[in-house]
């Protein structure tokens, strides 16, 4: 039995969906905890989503077309880097995507479109906020290549649907390289996430924020889309480190059984690596911009010790 | 030859041995420079208990014993009593390398150390102790670097500590053992020498003020 396009589609980035909003409500109740409050429900974001839905569109007089359509399209960029990373089961055949080369470029595009998003309205907010993230995006972006380059290496193929299957067999918690990697992973995902040392997702102070800046400008149907898209890029980044690193439970056979078991696996592994991103956000200090390549060499050091391991053995 | 689950747990490890010398390099905080250098004492002990378990040796079960005693416990006890004494906390200047290109040129000092064992290492087919032997002696070289990139005499002593740390590593896998004690006394005597400078100067004085007050001395000398 083999499954096409559309069950993988519908499986894969309909699960995606319904996850993402629950593992950001879940890292807000876990930092709202360490600092003692009670902190949003932990539904709290599929309830904004559907708020947010019903309301109307205001744009700024100022903008242009590019407002209108850059969250459609943001959005569109990342669900189909969602078909790149499976979450629950890998497909027999992986129907050109994910190769991971184009993981990265279509979320790099979801990017470039929410910062068109930020600037076209003209609004010093937008403006400052999307010049920032895509400074902090040139800095950051060769970092990334060249852990992921350090991932293909390791695992001998730039397929993530095959690296996937590779560290399913092999034993990855074990396997030093792979440890190595899963660090500079977690920091891909903290930065790529935007959140604390990198930016603060909580503040509207014009001072610190990155990308709550870049999407002030947006409202109604587009806000969603654009706070659906961060928490879809969320939860593709975890899936891509718990895969990585603890892929048990990743359907191979394909019955809705194993479908279930993967579904639940993942729940509960993700449920896990979101308490450490909300306890490791509450411990750490926001970095000023120049004190953040510090972090960013640390993945990028380590990503290179991660091929000369691989060298070596 | 070794058991494999040793063998990859050696290599977990290393990894977060290289982990914690990175972030030494790296790391502000003078109580986090300290619990980071007692986390990779430890991780030193670990290693040389699970060689312990492999080749029965006792030699090295009485050195994961002293590590822990001593590397763990006691001088890490030490110098959080002196950074209390003294009411220093921080570590933030740097001289001559940035946090930032301490790592990159602690990353072409691994790359040095790699290609300069792996010739000698061709002819034998043991990976373990090629790869032993470079991560010690990296992370000797990486001591070295914290010792010229930092200012403050206390984090100088870490990186004292760290290549005392590497000197070991290298012992383990490589050389014989009454060899690596030798190395061992040579190389705490340094790191007691550094401590008791610590101990009187005060952990706020840089370098150039024990030449400051190693000056005053020569005037015993003039006529």
């Amino acid at each position: 039995m083999t499954t096409s396009l559309l069950e993988y589609f519908f499986i894969n980035t309909f699960f995606v969906l319904l996850v993402s909003p629950l593992f950001m409500g879940l890292i807000k109740k876990v930092k709202a905890h360490m600092q003692g409050r009670r902190g949003p429900p932990l539904l709290q974001m599929y309830y904004q989503l559907l708020k947010l839905f019903k309301k109307e569109t205001v744009v700024s007089l100022n903008s242009s077309f590019v407002t209108l359509i850059a969250p459609y399209i943001n959005i569109i960029f990342m669900l189909a880097a969602s078909l790149c990373v499976p979450l629950v089961f890998i497909p027999t055949a992986n129907f050109g995507f994910g190769n991971v080369i184009l993981f990265l470029y279509l979320m790099v595009m979801a990017k470039i479109f929410m910062a068109f998003g930020g600037l076209d309205a003209g609004s010093s907010f937008g403006g400052m906020g999307s010049s920032r993230e895509m400074t902090i995006s040139a800095i950051f972006e060769p970092v990334v290549i060249i852990v992921v380059s350090a991932l293909a290496f390791v695992l001998k193929t730039f397929n993530i649907h095959e690296m996937f299957a590779a560290t399913l067999v092999g034993p990855s918690l074990t396997n030093a390289a792979l440890v190595l990697t899963g660090v500079a992973l977690f920091i891909i995902l903290i930065t790529e996430t935007s959140r604390v040392p990198v930016d603060n997702p909580e503040t509207h102070l014009e001072l610190t924020m990155v990308h709550e800046a870049m999407i002030l400008e947006s409202s109604g149907p587009n806000l969603a889309l654009m706070e659906l898209s961060h928490a879809i890029k969320n939860t593709l980044l975890m899936a891509m480190l718990i895969n990585i690193l603890i892929p048990w439970g990743l359907a191979v056979t394909l019955t809705p059984i194993s479908w279930l078991i993967g579904m639940l696996a993942f729940l509960f592994k993700g449920i896990v690596l979101a308490v450490i991103m909300g306890v490791f956000e509450s411990v750490t200090a926001k970095s000023r911009l120049f004190g953040l390549r510090t972090f960013f060499i640390l993945a990028f050091s380590l990503a290179f010790v991660t091929i000369m391991f691989e060298l070596l053995v | 030859m070794m058991n494999p689950t040793s063998i990859l747990l050696i290599k977990v490890l290393f990894v977060f041995i290289l982990g914690t010398a990175a972030l030494i390099i790296m790391q502000k905080s003078l109580a986090s420079l300290f619990s980071l250098y007692s986390v990779q004492s430890l991780l030193m002990a670990v290693v040389s208990l699970v060689l312990f378990k492999e080749t029965g040796s006792y030699v090295l079960l009485s050195l994961a014993i002293l590590t822990v005693i001593t590397k763990v416990v006691i001088i890490p006890y030490m110098l959080n009593k002196v950074r209390k004494d003294s009411g220093i906390h921080r570590d933030s200047e740097f001289r001559y390398l940035t946090p930032v290109s301490a790592i990159l040129v602690g990353i072409a000092l691994i790359f040095v150390s790699y290609s300069s064992f792996y010739r000698v290492f061709q002819l034998s087919q043991d990976n373990l102790f090629f790869l032993g032997a470079v991560i010690g002696v990296s992370l000797a070289l990486l001591g070295m670097l914290v010792i010229i990139s930092r200012k403050k005499i206390v984090t100088k002593a870490v990186g004292y500590l760290m290549m005392e740390n590497g000197v070991l590593l290298f012992g383990l896998f490589i050389a014989e053992l009454p060899f690596i004690i030798e190395l061992f006394i040579i190389v705490d005597l340094v790191i007691f020498i550094l401590l008791a400078a610590v101990l009187s100067m005060g952990i706020d004085s840089t370098e150039e003020d024990l030449t400051r007050k190693l000056n005053n001395l020569t005037k015993w000398f003039k006529q």
